[in-house]
């Protein structure tokens, strides 16, 4: 049993440390506060290759497995989670292209994305289809050698900056069983039809572009086909174990930074005239909270490696995914206790943590859906 | 035309540390690439990606720790790297600038580079010499702190910009080969790159003794001595300005020119 790091996967990390520390902290407040997409930051992170790095070489990536990807998406998290979101969704969807695509499809959406010339988004929710996939009724039907597409998804991430999207529409309304008749397709997002309206006010993750996006015929070509006519469903779920562990992974970049932040805070911070670090109450606070970060981080490495050797790890990814998202929680909570009043307000990152952190809890799959397939797992029950 | 730049690891003190003998106790040090070689780099590599350079080269005096650093040397752009080392090295009490210079020339005078790029200092020691000791000693021309560059291959020349005291500045043309200590501000410096950081693995990093280097251990015996390390003792005054506002703006800007702000 190995546990450490290779020498290049440390490089990757202080890299990206480096990068977060320099280019993202002293801008986060700023962003959040204005719920602006960091247009800049984005463009320096593609500089360096961060939006596209599971992306082969050979279109311009730097084809890092998902482990090399997990540590960079906790590297980001830790400093900031809105716009550590910003830069690795930017290539939201691709992997469905990346799986499933053809070459064509491949060196026109990859290489743009990998090189930060073009931001993607995969569309998937609607306003009446959440934890409940399968109830998609955003639909594509063909006319001639095009697709035209009706419909409206809800909570896009990138919705109102992205290129193009990779959405899940049905595409056989008479397929039986509900898993049946669903087709990914590409939409770009200048084709007549399309609109994207902002959804402001969110809790946290505020400088992310989310939106509801709007096809109101939009014609596609038939090229536009991601992968097999009437499997998405399937094909969506081939990528479950990766984007849970991703999304684990941001749990522990969060619970990292809140605990680091308030490690610091309880060193520096005096009352009764010594740290409070020196009581009982914060130490065992803070013992906590670092435990628990570790354990989600092994938890995540684990679902991540298991990923990298083409395992189906339905089970470990979402144990890694609800137990990350819900220490992220609760370690940012304890983290802004620890600050008292000054947590309260935005002059620290606890405060954002704290409201970032939860969001980890209901995107890919709510803690409570996790647990279903946990233990429909452990029980042997099928889908 | 090809170019050598040397690039040291430098040691970054925390804010409080504590002071083991003759050394900073390794708690309280943190190590990374020396501020001003990654503006040497930086030249160099985009000296590179201009064409105007076929081969960027680096080269390192240090112990098989400061690997990880030079990897990412690697990865920033450069083609190749050197490390210096050897057991009369480790053992030395502290390299002067003479021994850095004798293994720096060896280097030098096997890789035959048309430019030599140095750092204007190390963040940590501060001799500023080891640049300009170099070329002396490899009898190379030389420009110290150049905050601006061209190269001009077929001329052989190296037009620089250097910063004087009192807002002057020259214009110097260096003929090649020649040794030139980079500012910091000359250019902005990249990140690595993360495919940078995946080719950096297969780059060829060389290790030289200085039995490689064809020299005797005496070569690099230090004429300094390090004697003592110690904290300076510290001072605070303040000052409380009392009265209204006005007055005590009036006060503040008195202190102030006192104490040569302004004019």
């Amino acid at each position: 049993m190995e546990f450490g790091l290779s020498e290049e996967q440390r490089q990757i990390r202080e890299e990206v440390r480096r990068f977060a520390e320099a280019e993202i902290e002293p801008h986060a407040q700023a962003y959040d506060v204005a719920e602006e997409f960091p247009h800049e930051i984005v463009e320096r992170a593609a500089e360096m290759g961060l939006t596209g790095s599971y992306i082969p070489m050979e279109y311009g990536g730097a084809g890092y497995s998902i482990l090399d990807t997990t540590l960079i998406v906790e590297e980001l998290f830790a400093v900031d989670p809105g716009i550590a979101l910003s830069i690795v969704a930017s290539s939201f969807g691709c992997e469905a292209i990346l799986e499933f695509g053809t070459d064509e499809q491949k060196a026109r959406f990859l290489e743009p994305v990998a090189l930060g010339e073009m931001i993607s988004g995969a569309a998937i929710s609607e306003p009446d289809t959440g934890s409940d996939v399968s109830s998609v009724s955003t639909t594509a039907e063909r006319d001639g050698d095009e697709w035209v597409v009706n419909g409206t998804k809800m909570w896009i991430t990138n919705g109102t900056v992205g290129d193009f999207f990779v959405v899940l529409c049905k595409t056989d309304p008479d397929a039986e069983g509900r898993y049946n008749g669903f087709s990914q397709l590409i939409v770009e997002a200048d084709r007549d039809g399309f609109s994207a309206e902002k959804i402001t006010g969110k809790l946290g993750i505020r400088a992310s572009d989310t939106a509801e996006l709007v096809f109101d015929d939009v014609r596609v070509p038939e090229e536009n086909l991601v992968g097999t006519e009437n499997a998405a469903f399937l094909q969506q779920m081939h990528f479950f174990d990766q984007t849970r562990t991703a999304v684990a992974a941001q749990g522990v970049g969060i619970a990292r930074g809140a605990s680091e932040a308030a490690l610091a805070y309880a060193e520096e911070r005096e009352q009764f005239g010594r740290p409070i670090g020196d009581f009982q109450a914060i130490q065992h606070k803070l013992a906590d909270m670092h435990t628990k970060t570790e354990a989600a981080r092994l938890l995540t490495y684990k679902s991540a490696w298991k990923v990298d050797q083409g395992e189906d790890i339905t089970r470990l990814a979402s144990m890694a995914k609800e137990y990350a998202s819900r220490v992220a929680v609760e370690v940012a909570n304890e983290a802004v206790q620890i600050h008292g009043g000054a947590g309260y307000v935005n002059d620290f990152p606890v405060e954002r943590f704290y409201r970032d952190a939860k969001i980890t809890q209901i995107y890919e799959g709510t803690s409570e859906i996790q647990k279903n397939i946990i233990a429909r797992e452990l029980l042997g029950k099928g889908l | 035309m090809n170019v050598l730049v040397t690039v040291t690891e430098g040691a970054t003190v925390d804010d409080e540390f504590r002071i083991d003998g003759l050394a900073i106790d390794d708690g309280s040090l943190t190590t990374d690439l020396n501020e001003w070689d990654e503006y040497a780099l930086e030249t160099a590599v985009r000296l590179a990606e201009a064409d105007l350079v076929d081969e960027v080269v680096t080269v390192t005096i240090g112990p098989e720790d400061c690997e990880g650093t030079i990897r990412q040397v690697l990865a920033k752009g450069a083609d190749r790297a050197i490390r210096v080392w050897d057991d009369a090295l480790e053992r030395s009490e502290m390299l002067d600038v003479g021994a850095k210079t004798a293994l720096l020339a060896a280097v030098v005078e096997t890789e035959e580079p048309d430019l030599v790029l140095t750092g204007v200092q190390s963040a940590d020691e501060g001799f500023m010499a080891t640049g300009v000791s170099l070329a002396a000693a490899v009898d190379y021309g030389w420009a110290a702190v150049v905050n601006a560059l061209e190269v001009d291959p077929d001329e052989r020349i190296a037009r620089v910009r250097r910063e004087l005291e009192g807002g002057v500045e020259e214009r110097t043309e260096v003929d090649l080969p020649a040794v030139l200590t980079i500012q910091t501000g000359i250019n902005e410096p990249r990140y690595a790159s993360l495919r940078g950081i995946r080719m950096a693995q297969r780059k060829e990093l060389a290790v030289r003794s200085l039995a490689d280097l064809g020299l005797e251990a005496s070569a690099v015996e230090s004429r300094l001595r390090l004697r003592e390390l110690a904290e300076p003792e510290s001072e605070s005054e303040a000052r409380v300005l009392e009265g209204s506002s006005e007055e005590a703006a009036a006060e503040l800007a008195t202190v102030l020119r006192e104490q040569g702000v302004g004019r």
